[in-house]
C-alpha cells in the first residue's frame, strides 16, 4: 500500500484515539473492536502499541543534566588540553561564543583516572560512576543545533529547537503504549531545585495526543490531583464514583455505538487504580537501609539526598512498568551562578564541586541496582545534556562558555555494547571531528533499540509526516551489543 | 508502491528549447539538440539522470548543497564541493560520483548515498560506463527533483462555480437549501441517507454551544422547545439570530482563530517571559468576529493594519498577529547563532502566515523546493522579503488626538521638573565645588578586596555579629544588590575556628534582593555561611547581615569575600557589585552593641567612594535637608508625568526598513546567502492570481500591504477555500478538508469539493462575512439532523465525513470550564482586558509556570481570558487538550485520559463549583428533595430527570448529601458530550 495513503489512514485513526492515559493505556481494553480493526485493513508497517521489529529494550531511563554538563570535565579525556593549559586555542584565538569573548585554554580542574576493564578515562570526581564505565557506551561526538539552554534542552528531547514538538518519551509512548495499568507511561522527574530550562516543553506531547505527555512526579512532588480531597471521606468518594458510574452507564446505553463513552468510563476506573497504586510506589520506606545508604538518600547535603530519592523512585517506577522515565539532575539557568544547574560560566571548579557529588553516587547506585536486579536487560539508560562547554576559559572568569560543536552523551543497558567510546572531539574537545553525531542519530539508535525504525515512526501534523528525528538520523550501530 | 520522486524528461523527438528556465518545480531538464539521440545521450537521459535525481539530488542540489556539492549540472559535478571534484569525465575510477557508490568491501555499506539504500550493482556499473564513456551531459541540462503535486492540484486552481445537485430523490425539506442538496448527493452516491431531525432540546444545546461555547439556560431551552413546537423553522431562525448577535459569539469563534494564530502570551524559548500586553489582540479578534468584520479585511489588518489603519489603534492592533508566536530573545553573542535566531524568527512569521491564511506549508520550502507542492524555494523568500522588516516588540497605538492630549498634559509637568532639577543641580554643584577642592579624607589601611577582606580586632566576647553595608562598587550611596559568597567569624588561638558556619550552629539573617520562587535558597543569605564559595547572597535592604552564634564566643577576626574562587581584587562585570564600605558591630545580648571595625580608614575602593566620603564630610545638615526635599518633589513630579494617560504600548510588532536586500539562503543556512529576491506574489498561484512584484528596496509597509491584498483578493482560490473550510470544520468537528492548514499534496482531499467551492464562493459573494454563512449552515437540514449512531452509516462512512449523522462531540477545554462555571451560577461575564492566570508566574532569569492548587473567583471569567503562556501546563485546560500555542493548532486533538478524571474529581476548582452548584440548587428549589433534583438536572443538562433517575438521585442524596450529587453531575458524560 502507498505509504502516504497509509499515513493518512493512520492519521484518521489517531485523531480518533480516545483510549488514554497521559499515561495509562486503554489500548488493551479496547484493542479488540477499536484498535486492531482500525489498522488491520491498512496493513501498517507497525501497530501502535507494538514495536516494528524485535526490540532489545522495553523501557527507557533518561538521566538529564541540564545546564550543559561539561564533557571535558566529566567524560572526555583531553591530555592535550591539560598540556596546553593557558595557551591560546589554535585557530580560534578570538573566539566569540554565547556570552562573548573567550580566553586561553583551561584544563579540567581535576585529573582524569582510568577505570574498568576498558581502561576508560573518566574524571576523578566521579569515583562511583567509574565503576560502571564497562557498561557504558560513550558518544563523544555529539553536536547541537543551538547554543542556548532552553532550545538546547528542547532539541535534546525533541530534535527541534522550537517548543511544540513531541518529546522522545512522548514518541515512545505513542509508539509502544503502556506496560502497566495503573501508572503513567511516561514520567518526568524534576529536580528539587525546579524545572529544567524551558520547563514542560521537555516532556510535552507537542502535537501528539495529550495521553502521550510526560507526567510530572517525583519524590518531592506527588502526581497532581491524585490525592482524595480533604474533607471527603473514602466512603463518600467511593459512593460518588459508583453513582457517577451508574449515570454514565445509563447515558452510554442510550448512545450505542459511541466508543468514546466507554473510554471515559475506563479512564475513571483507571484513575481510581492510580489513586490506589501510586502512593505505594512513591513510598520509599519499604526499601532496606542498605539500599538507602547505597543511593545516599540520607546524605547531609539536602540536594544530593533529594536527587538520590528520585533515583531510587525511578527504579521503582521502572519496576512497575513505566515505559519512559526522565530523571533530571539540576534545574534551570539562574543567570548568576552554577548553583541551580551545570551552567558553569564563572567558577567551574567550585560549581562542579557542588554538582558532581550530587550526581555521582546516586546515579551510580541506580545503575548498579538496575544491573543487580537484572533490569538492565530491559531498560535502556541514556544520559543527556543540551551541549558541551568550551575548552577555553570564558574571558575574565574561571568558567567555560557554551559549546554546541562537541559534547558527550552516553547509553547503557539493554542492547548497548558497554565499555565502548564512539566518535571523538578534537584534541581540546572544541569540536566533534570523528563520526560526528547529533540528537538525530542518538534517538535513531534509541528507537532502534526499542524495535522501531525512526524513519517509519511518523505522525501527520500541519502538512508533514513528522518524525522524532526530523529528516535526519542514522543508527549508531557500533554501540549496539 | 510510492510514486518515485523523480521526473526527468526523456528525450524523444527534440523540441527546440533555447535555454533552461530553472523554475524548480517544473523539474527536469530539457535539452537542446535536433537529431535522433545517440547511445550516450540515451544512456544519460534514460539511465544515469534518473539515478542521480533519485539517489543524489535530495542533498546535492543548489539549495541544500551538502558538502558544498551540487549535482544539478555537469558543470556543478565537475566543479565539485569541499572534497574536490565529483566527476572526471572519462575516468570513473577518479570520480567520487562513481567511487563513493562502491562499497569498501563486499557487504559493507557504500559511503553514498548516505540516506538511501545502496545502488544495485547494475546501476553502479551504468554510472561507471557512462563516466568512462565521457560523461555525456548537455551543459544546460539541469536536474531537479520534482514536487509531487503541480499547479493543477485541486486547491491551487481557480474556484469553480459548481452546479447545485438536483437531489431529485430527496424529500422536499432536503431540496430547499443548496448545502443540503450537496450533502444529499454525496450521501446518495454511497447509498446513505441522513438521520431525521434532532429533538429540539438537543438542537438548542448544539446551536448554543456552537455559536457561544456555553450551554443554554433552562429557560432558553424551554422557550425554544415551545416555539419550535409551533414553527420549528422560525424558532430556529430567531435562536440563531439572537446567538449571532450576542457578544459570546465573538468569544467562541475568536477562540478558534486564536488557535490558528498560535496566540500565546509568553515568549517561549529560553526565557519564556510573560507578555503582558498582547491581550489587546485577543480583544481585537473577539471584537472583529462580533462586528462580523469581512474576513478579507480581517486578513489585511493582521498583516498590514498599521498601513491601512494608520493612527487607528483598533485597526493597527491587528498586526500583533505577526508577532503572536514564540520569540527567542536570549542575548546571544555568537554571530552565527544570532543570524540563525533572526532567520528562525522570520520563519516563524512566514509559517504562521502561510498556514493561517493560505493553508500552505510554505515553511517546507525554506531549505529546498517544496517536495510535495509546487512551491519553489524562491516563494518562501518572497514572503521573507515581505516580513524582513518585522520585529517583535511593543508599539504605542494611539490616535493623533490622544497624542495631542498627552503632549499637552506632559509639557507643563516637564517645565516644573526642569525648574526643580535646576535648583537641585545648583546646590549639588555648589557642594561639588567644595568636594572637588577638598583633599581626600586620609586613610591608613589598604583597599579591600573582592577575593578576601580581613578585619582583625582585639579579642571580644560576642554572640551576635552585625555587618552593616553602606556602599557598593556600583553605588557609593547604597549596598543594594551587592554579593557576598562567604562571611566568616574567627576565634583566636593556635587553631582558630570559623564560628559563623551553619554547620557549627550559627545562623545568618539579612534581606535578599532577589528571591527565586521555585528554589528559595538560590540567592539566600544562608549562602554566606554554608562553607562553600561561588554561589553568593544577593544583598537586599536594609543592607545588614547578622550572624547569630549558638553561644557567646571570644572572637578576634572577621573575613568575607565577594568571590573567593576568583583570584581577583575587583568584581566581575555582569555579576553584580561588591560591598565597599561597612561597619562591624558585636553584641553579647542583642541590646548593647560595640563597634569592632569599619572600612572608613581603608583606601577608597574607587573614585566614587572617595568622592562620597568627601561629600559626607562637607555637606551641612541644612544642605542635606534641602536636597532631600528637592528629591522628594522631583519624584512627585515624575510620578505625575508617569500618571498622564497615554495610549497603551501593545505587543503588536515594530516595523523597520530592512537594511539589506532579501536573499535566498542556501539550504536555509543564514550564513549562505544566494540570489536576491524581490517582494512579490507567490509563483505557486501565478496562473490564477494577478501577480505583483516590488523592487528590492521597496518600502517595508508596501511589502506587507501588497502581500495582504494579494492574499485577501477574490482571485486567490486558497484564501476563500481555507476560510470556508475552517467555518465548516468548527460547525461539524471536521472540515471538508480534514487538514485545515494544509491544502497541499500531503493534506487531506476534500470530502465534497463542489460543496467547498460553493461555500467559498458564497463567502466571497456575501462580502466575506462569516455570520451569514453560519446562519445558512445552521439552518440546513444537514446541521439539524440527529446525531444518532447507525451501524450501516458507520460501515460506509466511519467518521461521518459525509454527514449521515451530526457528529457528536466532547466539549473542548474552554467550553468545559465555562460550562461548569455557568451551571454553578458563577460565570463572570466580564469581557476584555488583561487576562487571569491559573498558574503562578515565577521569573528569575528564566520563567517557571506552576499550576495553582487553589483558584478563586478572579479566575471565573471565560477561559478565553486566561493568560495562556507557552510551555505551561494548567489543570483542566491542558488536561482537556487546549493546545500548546507554540505552533498553530488549526484542529484540536481530543483525548480521554485518567488525568482528566483525577482533575475533575479532585481539583479544588471543580469541588468549589460543586459546592456552589449545591448552594444554587438549594436556593432556587428550597428544601424539597425532588425539586432540588429537578432543578439540578435542569442546570446541568437542561432537561428533567426520568422517573428512574429521580429515584436513584434521591436515594444517593439521602445517603450522601447534595454536594456529592453535584460533584457527580459535573463529572457526568451528559455534561461533557453533545448530541
Amino acid at each position: 500500500m502507498n505509504p502516504e495513503v497509509l499515513s493518512l489512514a493512520r492519521r484518521a485513526f489517531l485523531t480518533r484515539i480516545t483510549s488514554g492515559f497521559a499515561g495509562v493505556a486503554l489500548t488493551q481494553l479496547l484493542a479488540d473492536d477499536f484498535l486492531a480493526g482500525q489498522l488491520a485493513a491498512a496493513e501498517p508497517a507497525w501497530t501502535p502499541g507494538k514495536p516494528q521489529f524485535a526490540p532489545k529494550a522495553k523501557q527507557v531511563l533518561q538521566i538529564f543534566c541540564p545546564g550543559a554538563a561539561s564533557h571535558i570535565d566529566l567524560w572526555d579525556y583531553k591530555p592535550e588540553l591539560e598540556k596546553r593549559d593557558g595557551q591560546p586555542l589554535p585557530g580560534e584565538e578570538n573566539l566569540v561564543s554565547f556570552q562573548g569573548k573567550n580566553g586561553p585554554l583551561m584544563k579540567s580542574p581535576w585529573p582524569f583516572m582510568q577505570a574498568g576493564q576498558s581502561g576508560k578515562h573518566i574524571s576523578s570526581m566521579l569515583p562511583y560512576m567509574a565503576e560502571h564505565v564497562d557498561d557504558i557506551a560513550f558518544i563523544h561526538s555529539m553536536t547541537s543545533r543551538t547554543n542556548t539552554h532552553g532550545p538546547g534542552c528542547v532539541f535534546m528531547n525533541t530534535c527541534f529547537t522550537r517548543e511544540g514538538f513531541p518529546t522522545a518519551g512522548a514518541w515512545v509512548s505513542y509508539a509502544l503504549g503502556s506496560l502497566n495499568q495503573n501508572l503513567p507511561t511516561f514520567i518526568a522527574m524534576q529536580d528539587v531545585r525546579g524545572e529544567p530550562p524551558n520547563g514542560k516543553a521537555n516532556w510535552g506531547n507537542g502535537f501528539l495526543p495529550a495521553q502521550f505527555q510526560g507526567v510530572s512526579m517525583a519524590a518531592q512532588q506527588p502526581l497532581r490531583n491524585l490525592a482524595r480531597p480533604e474533607g471527603i471521606s473514602a466512603e463518600e468518594d467511593e459512593a460518588t464514583r459508583a453513582f457517577l458510574h451508574q449515570m454514565n452507564s445509563e447515558h452510554a446505553e442510550q448512545h450505542p455505538g459511541e466508543s468514546e463513552l466507554r473510554a471515559r468510563v475506563a479512564a475513571y476506573e483507571m484513575a481510581a487504580r492510580m489513586q490506589l497504586t501510586a502512593p505505594g510506589v512513591a513510598d520509599l520506606k519499604s526499601e532496606t537501609a542498605h539500599t538507602h545508604a547505597a543511593y545516599g538518600t540520607g546524605d547531609r547535603n539536602p540536594l544530593k539526598a533529594a536527587y538520590a530519592r528520585n533515583c531510587l523512585l525511578a527504579r521503582r517506577f521502572l519496576e512497575q512498568g513505566v515505559r519512559y522515565v526522565s530523571l533530571y539532575c539540576a534545574s534551570r539557568a539562574s543567570g548568576v551562578d552554577g548553583l541551580l544547574n551545570w551552567d558553569a560560566h564563572r567558577t567551574l571548579k567550585a560549581d562542579y564541586e557542588r554538582h558532581l557529588p550530587i550526581f555521582d553516587q546516586p546515579t551510580a547506585a541506580l545503575l548498579g541496582d538496575l544491573k543487580q536486579r537484572g533490569m538492565l536487560n530491559d531498560v535502556l539508560v541514556i544520559w543527556t545534556t543540551e551541549f558541551g562547554r568550551m575548552p577555553t576559559k570564558q574571558a575574565v572568569t574561571l568558567g567555560r562558555d557554551h559549546n554546541p560543536d562537541g559534547f558527550t552523551c552516553w547509553m547503557a543497558g539493554a542492547g548497548v555494547k558497554g565499555g565502548t567510546s564512539y566518535g571523538a572531539t578534537d584534541e581540546f574537545g572544541r569540536r566533534s571531528v570523528e563520526k560526528v553525531s547529533s540528537a538525530y542519530d542518538f534517538y535513531a539508535t534509541v528507537l532502534h533499540l526499542l524495535g522501531l525504525n525512526h524513519e517509519k515512526l511518523t505522525y501527520y501534523n500541519n502538512g508533514a509526516n513528522r518524525r522524532l528525528t526530523d529528516v535526519h538520523g542514522q543508527v549508531l550501530r557500533e554501540i549496539l551489543a | 508502491m510510492p510514486r518515485p520522486l523523480v521526473s526527468v524528461v526523456t528525450p524523444k523527438r527534440v523540441i527546440i528549447i533555447r535555454r533552461i528556465v530553472p523554475i524548480a518545480f517544473l523539474a527536469a531538464g530539457t535539452l537542446l539538440c535536433a537529431t535522433e539521440p545517440s547511445a550516450e545521450e540515451k544512456a544519460f537521459h534514460e539511465q544515469v539522470a534518473p539515478l542521480l535525481v533519485k539517489n543524489c539530488l535530495e542533498c546535492h542540489n543548489a539549495n541544500v548543497h551538502k558538502g558544498g556539492l551540487s549535482l544539478e549540472t555537469r558543470g556543478d559535478a565537475v566543479k565539485g564541493g569541499e572534497d574536490g571534484t565529483a566527476l572526471v569525465p572519462g575516468k570513473a575510477e577518479d570520480s567520487p560520483l562513481y567511487t563513493l557508490l562502491v562499497p569498501e568491501h563486499a557487504g559493507a555499506k557504500p559511503e553514498m548515498p548516505k540516506k538511501k539504500d545502496p545502488l544495485g550493482q547494475e546501476e553502479v556499473a551504468k554510472v561507471k560506463q557512462w563516466i568512462d564513456a565521457g560523461a555525456h551531459w548537455p551543459s544546460d541540462f539541469v536536474l531537479k527533483e520534482k514536487a509531487r503535486g503541480d499547479k493543477s492540484f485541486w486547491s491551487f486552481t481557480k474556484l469553480t462555480d459548481p452546479a447545485v445537485p438536483e437531489a431529485a430523490d430527496a424529500p422536499p425539506e432536503w431540496r430547499r437549501e443548496p448545502i443540503d442538496r450537496f450533502i444529499w448527493a454525496g450521501l446518495a452516491a454511497k447509498g446513505l441517507h441522513p438521520n431525521p431531525p434532532a429533538d429540539p432540546r438537543s438542537l438548542i444545546r448544539r446551536i448554543t454551544y456552537d455559536l457561544t461555547g456555553l450551554p443554554p439556560t433552562p429557560k432558553e431551552v424551554e422557550a425554544y422547545v415551545q416555539a419550535a413546537g409551533h414553527d420549528r423553522q422560525s424558532a430556529t431562525e430567531m435562536l440563531v439570530d439572537r446567538l449571532l448577535a450576542s457578544p459570546q459569539y465573538g468569544e467562541r469563534w475568536g477562540r478558534h482563530w486564536l488557535d490558528v494564530a498560535r496566540f500565546g502570551e509568553s515568549k517561549g524559548f529560553e526565557r519564556n517571559s510573560i507578555v503582558g500586553n498582547l491581550w489587546p489582540y485577543r480583544d481585537y479578534v473577539i471584537d472583529s468576529f462580533n462586528q462580523d468584520k469581512p474576513f478579507n479585511r480581517f486578513i489585511e489588518e493582521q498583516i498590514a493594519g498599521d498601513v491601512i489603519g494608520k493612527d487607528d489603534p483598533k485597526v493597527e492592533v491587528g498586526t500583533a498577529f505577526l508577532v503572536a508566536g514564540p520569540y527567542d530573545d536570549v542575548l546571544n553573542q555568537d554571530p552565527v547563532a544570532k543570524a540563525t535566531i533572526k532567520a528562525n524568527t522570520a520563519d516563524e512569521i512566514i509559517t504562521a502566515t502561510g498556514s493561517a491564511f493560505l493553508g500552505i506549508t510554505i515553511n517546507c520550502a525554506r531549505c529546498h523546493d517544496h517536495k510535495f507542492d509546487p512551491i519553489p524555494t524562491e516563494d518562501y523568500y518572497r514572503l521573507k522579503a515581505a516580513f524582513d522588516g518585522v520585529e517583535h516588540g511593543d508599539r504605542r497605538l494611539s490616535t493623533p488626538e490622544e497624542r495631542r492630549r498627552a503632549h499637552e498634559a506632559i509639557e507643563p509637568l516637564k517645565a516644573e521638573w526642569t525648574a526643580l532639577n535646576d535648583q537641585r543641580t545648583a546646590l549639588q554643584d555648589a557642594i561639588g565645588k567644595r568636594v572637588a577642592a577638598m583633599s581626600d579624607v586620609p586613610t591608613s589601611r589598604p583597599v579591600l578586596s573582592a577575593h578576601l577582606t580581613e578585619e582583625t580586632f582585639a579579642p571580644v566576647p560576642a554572640k551576635l555579629i552585625r555587618f552593616t553595608m553602606l556602599s557598593s562598587s556600583q553605588n557609593p550611596a547604597s549596598a543594594l544588590d551587592a554579593r557576598i559568597d562567604e562571611f566568616e567569624v574567627w576565634t583566636g588561638g593556635a587553631e582558630p575556628r570559623n564560628v559563623a558556619l551553619a554547620s557549627a550552629g550559627a545562623k545568618a539573617t539579612g534581606a535578599n534582593e532577589r528571591i527565586a520562587k521555585d528554589f528559595a535558597s538560590a540567592y539566600d543569605v544562608s549562602l554566606v555561611n554554608d562553607g562553600k564559595f561561588s554561589a553568593a547572597w544577593n544583598v537586599g535592604l536594609p543592607a545588614v547581615l547578622t550572624i547569630t552564634l549558638p553561644q557567646v564566643e571570644t572572637i578576634e577576626k572577621v573575613t568575607f569575600s565577594y568571590d573567593r574562587v576568583q583570584q581577583s581584587n575587583v568584581p566581575i562585570s555582569g555579576h553584580g557589585p561588591m560591598v565597599t564600605e561597612y561597619e562591624i558591630h558585636v553584641s553579647e545580648d542583642g541590646k548593647t552593641w560595640k563597634k569592632v571595625a569599619d572600612s572608613f580608614d581603608r583606601a577608597p575602593f574607587n573614585k566614587a567612594l572617595a568622592e562620597e566620603r568627601r561629600r559626607r564630610a562637607t555637606t551641612t545638615p541644612e544642605e542635606a535637608k534641602t536636597l532631600a526635599d528637592l528629591n522628594r518633589q522631583i519624584t512627585a513630579v515624575e510620578r505625575k508625568i508617569d500618571a498622564v494617560p497615554q495610549a497603551a504600548l501593545v505587543y503588536a510588532g515594530e516595523f523597520k526598513q530592512p537594511t539589506a536586500h532579501t536573499t535566498v539562503l542556501r539550504g536555509g543556512d543564514p550564513m549562505k546567502p544566494a540570489g536576491e529576491i524581490k517582494p512579490a506574489s507567490l509563483n505557486l498561484l501565478d496562473k490564477v492570481t494577478s501577480p505583483y512584484e516590488l523592487s528590492l528596496d521597496a518600502p517595508e509597509s508596501e511589502r506587507r500591504l501588497d502581500l495582504a491584498r494579494w492574499i485577501a483578493s477574490d482571485e486567490n482560490p486558497l484564501t476563500a477555500r481555507v476560510a470556508a473550510n475552517r467555518i465548516w470544520q468548527y460547525h461539524f468537528g471536521t472540515g471538508i478538508v480534514d487538514s485545515p492548514s494544509d491544502f497541499g499534496y500531503l493534506g487531506g482531499r476534500p470530502s465534497n469539493q463542489p460543496l467547498l467551492d460553493w461555500l467559498a464562493r458564497r463567502l466571497q459573494q456575501g462580502g466575506w462575512k462569516w455570520k451569514a454563512l453560519h446562519r445558512e449552515i445552521i439552518l440546513s437540514q444537514t446541521y439539524q439532523q440527529a446525531s444518532t449512531w447507525r451501524k450501516e452509516g458507520e460501515a460506509a462512512d466511519k467518521d461521518a465525513r459525509l454527514l449521515w449523522r451530526f457528529p457528536p462531540a466532547r466539549l473542548d477545554a474552554e467550553e468545559l470550564r465555562d460550562t461548569m462555571l455557568k451551571v454553578a451560577g458563577k460565570l463572570d461575564p466580564t469581557m476584555g482586558g488583561p487576562g487571569y492566570r491559573l498558574y503562578e508566574y515565577k521569573q528569575d532569569n528564566v520563567s517557571t509556570y506552576v499550576p495553582l492548587d487553589k483558584v478563586g473567583p478572579e479566575t471565573y471569567r471565560r477561559a478565553i481570558y486566561h493568560q495562556g503562556a507557552r510551555a505551561a501546563v494548567v489543570d483542566l485546560l491542558s488536561d482537556f487538550d487546549q493546545p500548546d500555542n507554540s505552533i498553530s493548532a488549526p484542529k484540536r486533538v481530543n483525548t480521554i485520559t485518567p488525568l482528566q478524571a483525577l482533575t475533575m474529581l479532585n481539583h479544588s476548582f471543580v469541588l468549589d463549583l460543586a459546592h456552589d452548584l449545591a448552594t444554587r440548587v438549594e436556593r432556587e428549589a428550597g428544601p424539597d428533595r425532588e425539586k432540588q433534583i429537578l432543578q439540578a438536572y435542569q442546570f446541568a443538562f437542561q432537561r428533567d430527570p426520568t422517573a428512574q433517575e429521580l429515584v436513584e438521585a434521591a436515594r444517593f442524596i439521602e445517603a450522601r448529601g447534595l454536594f456529592p450529587f453535584c460533584r457527580a453531575l459535573l463529572n457526568a458524560d451528559e455534561l461533557i458530550y453533545l448530541d
